[in-house]
């Protein structure tokens, strides 16, 4: 297959040389995400973590901006009260540990749940590695977290998010994954934002068709490095 | 209805033409997804400088294809992926068909994919006994229907509401009912029991990134996530030309493809995966097969203005914009790609000899390279294949699947049109003497088809006056009003 393509490439060659201007040549190597960075972060002036509660907000999820731990054990208490939630699904994230030890759900806590009982739980609870202002973004990291299923099965999702992992651009987010080298790319990289979504029937947007239906993110400490 | 293929465009368009309840559903599509995608790229500060990087990107790529795919191929295998090389269709097909057997897996569950639409992998797969389960709601509705998709984004978006409640009601037993949010509720839990029990996953891929061999899926339901993380074995079919070089170009592709595409500043999910799981206690699938297909795409590598159609990232925005496409809707186009884009790389992927009326259901307005976000010259295309379609040769397509009928009445009237046009004496000539001709033609003000002499003379012509108006020639040239006054 390689030979079709050099083949056809080649034959390519006396017609790309009549296309004088062709601009690929001027973007040859160069990294085309890295211009627009800094203005897209000053058309905002605010900080990161409060771009992100009014993104997040626009896509229908829920945001909670809070000082410490303990206060987002309060409000993860509250959340699964609403719902009154009977089976809790929580990820090996020692933060997630913690304040889920805080809020001492009066629920049934599943620690490194099964697929099957994943299916059966009603709350998933969660870190999140980083937040991006911009859009509302969380990005989840399977290296650093075991999340993948937990985010994705019980019917609400809480994620923790610590304010100083909040950056305003995607972008930056890419950028700082990237820079870490090939050992530093997990194996599987999730971006979510706001809860699942479809306009497939008459483009009426309906909530949660696979996915989490509701979505809450409790950033904790303040304001961040906005 | 009659079998739709590309072939019957005109046909088809007319039936289109025929029914309310698609053309609705079309004026719904281009006033929402048009107006989303306007408010959506007003959130972006340099909007036409991302579209010329992203495509820059693109160029790069494709101009030195062999290499990235190489890297690309070369950094999914370090990070656990394997290989398989397609080219053509039926080649993927056997792939995948060959991969479930060897796994003695039969319960398959499918995210949408164009790839596999293209190569009708689901028939390939129902033909040796297999049932595979498309996830998407949208591609559900359209397999429970036994139909095919009629837009690359939506592809159920020409059924009704009350035609598909009517559709859940018969082939899983829910109550009619027209409330959006119930029909969706039921699609959740009935696939909720096809992902639990799944062995194999299908994905299709809208990135690969060379630089590190990661893949990525772009969703908004979740069943691309449950689909790619849920089974022991994932299967993701991509094109050749999905590739991109660098990590880092994510960005510019994710701020256009979703604003393009649905007027949204991002999907509510990516799936960024490099490789299978690296420690036994991750999550997620043991084994990950990549397909590269080819299929038709290396053969448009070989001309400047074809290769661009491998730009295109399947946003959809051509579609939504296009005169053509909201009056006669996606099946009319008889491929799985309609629209603007589908009239370019339907001939180019199966031959211009089966649809070689799709160069001409266009009617070069532009409206399609103004919102594409890779800035394809889509009018460029089709004027480059309606010129192969003429000429009866069609290079590379040609070679593949035997020559075109040709049109050389239609060659000779423009090649005098463009001629008179390009002589000032022959243009002033053939304006006096057309001034004389035209009250033989001219009907209610206009030169049309209405009892036109032009229409009854000249049969090969009538083709273009039957559905096309010209305004009369004034009564004074402006060339000569113009004399006269700088006499004055
Ligand atoms: S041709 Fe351009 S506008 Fe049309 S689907 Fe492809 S990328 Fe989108």
């Amino acid at each position: 297959m390689f030979d079709a393509i050099r083949g056809h490439l080649a034959a390519s060659a006396p017609h790309d040389a009549v296309r004088a201007a062709h601009h690929a040549a001027a973007a040859h190597g160069e990294d085309v995400s890295a211009r627009d960075e800094k203005s897209a972060a000053v058309v905002f002036e605010g900080t990161a973590v409060e771009r992100f509660r009014q993104a997040l907000e626009a896509v229908a999820g829920r945001c909670f901006v809070v000082k410490d731990e303990a206060e987002a054990a309060e409000v993860l208490r509250q959340i699964a009260g609403q719902r009154k939630s009977q089976r809790v699904a929580v990820s090996d994230s020692p933060l997630a540990g913690r304040v889920l030890k805080l809020a001492g759900l009066p629920a049934e806590v599943l620690e490194n749940a099964a697929v099957g009982e994943l299916f059966d739980s009603d709350l998933g609870v969660t870190g999140a590695q980083w937040g991006v202002g911009e859009t509302g973004t969380l990005v989840l990291e399977s290296d650093a977290e075991r999340h993948r299923l937990a985010s994705l099965i019980p019917s609400a999702h809480v994620a923790l998010l610590e304010a100083r992992n909040v950056r305003h651009t995607l972008g930056e987010v890419l950028r700082a994954i990237n820079e870490r080298g090939e050992g530093g790319l997990s194996r599987a990289i999730t971006f979510i934002t706001g809860p699942s979504r479809t306009s497939d029937i008459e483009l009426t947007l309906a909530i949660g068709v696979h996915g989490p239906a509701e979505l809450y993110v409790v950033v904790i400490g303040g304001e961040g490095n906005g | 209805m009659h079998q739709q293929t590309s072939e019957t465009f005109d046909r088809n368009a007319r039936e289109a033409l025929a029914d309310v309840q698609l053309r609705g559903a079309l004026r719904n599509l281009a006033t929402t997804f048009g107006g989303r995608r306007k408010e959506a790229i007003a959130t972006v500060e340099d909007w036409e400088g991302l579209r010329d990087r992203a495509r820059a990107a693109k160029d790069e790529t494709l101009a030195h294809l062999d290499k990235y795919l190489e890297q690309f191929v070369g950094n999914a295998e370090k990070a656990g992926a394997q290989i398989h090389w397609a080219r053509d269709g039926a080649e993927a097909c056997r792939i995948v068909l060959d991969l479930i057997r060897a796994r003695g897996a039969s319960r398959l569950v499918k995210s949408k994919s164009m790839a596999t639409e293209e190569i009708h992998l689901n028939a390939a797969l129902e033909a040796e006994g297999l049932a595979p389960v498309e996830t998407d709601l949208g591609e559900w509705i359209i397999q429970l229907a036994h139909e095919t998709p009629s837009h690359i984004v939506v592809p159920a978006i020409h059924k009704s509401k009350r035609q598909i409640a009517e559709l859940f009601a018969e082939k899983v037993g829910i109550e009619p009912t027209d409330d959006v949010a119930v029909l969706t509720g039921a699609a959740r839990r009935i696939l909720r029991r096809s992902f639990a029990e799944a062995e194999v996953g299908i994905s299709g891929v809208n990135f690969g990134v060379a630089e590190t061999g990661t893949i990525l899926i772009l969703e908004n339901e979740g069943n691309a996530r449950l689909t790619t993380s849920l089974p022991r074995t994932h299967i993701a079919v991509m094109g050749i030309e999905k590739v991109i070089p660098k990590f880092t170009d994510l960005d510019v592709f994710l701020k256009l493809l979703p604003r393009s595409g649905t007027g949204q500043r991002l999907t509510a999910y990516q799936s960024l995966i490099t490789g299978t799981k690296r420690r036994p206690e991750d999550e997620g699938p043991e084994e990950l097969h990549l397909v590269l297909m080819d299929n038709g795409r290396s053969r448009m590598l070989s001309h400047p203005v074809t290769r661009q159609s491998l730009a295109c990232i399947r946003c959809g925005a051509c579609l939504n914009a296009c005169p053509v496409y909201q009056q006669v809707g996606g099946h009319a186009y008889g491929s799985v790609y309609p629209g603007p884009i589908g009239a370019v790389i339907t001939p180019q992927l199966s031959g211009l000899k089966q649809s070689a009326q799709l160069p001409y259901a266009s009617s070069l307005c532009g409206a399609c390279r103004e919102v594409c976000p890779v800035k394809i010259d889509i009018p460029e295309l089709l004027l480059h294949l309606r010129a192969e379609v003429t000429e009866g040769t069609a290079a590379g397509t040609a070679a593949q699947h035997g020559p075109v009928k040709s049109r050389p009445l239609e060659r000779l009237a423009f090649g005098l049109y463009a001629r008179a046009w390009s002589s000032p004496t022959l243009y002033l000539w053939g304006a006096r003497v057309a001034r004389l001709l035209q009250g033989a033609v001219v009907r209610k003000g206009r030169i049309g088809k209405v009892g036109g002499l032009l229409a009854k003379l000249a049969p090969p012509l009538a083709a273009w006056t039957e559905w096309r108006d010209a305004p009369p020639l004034a009564p004074r040239t402006f060339r000569e009003q113009w004399r006269e006054e700088q006499k004055r």
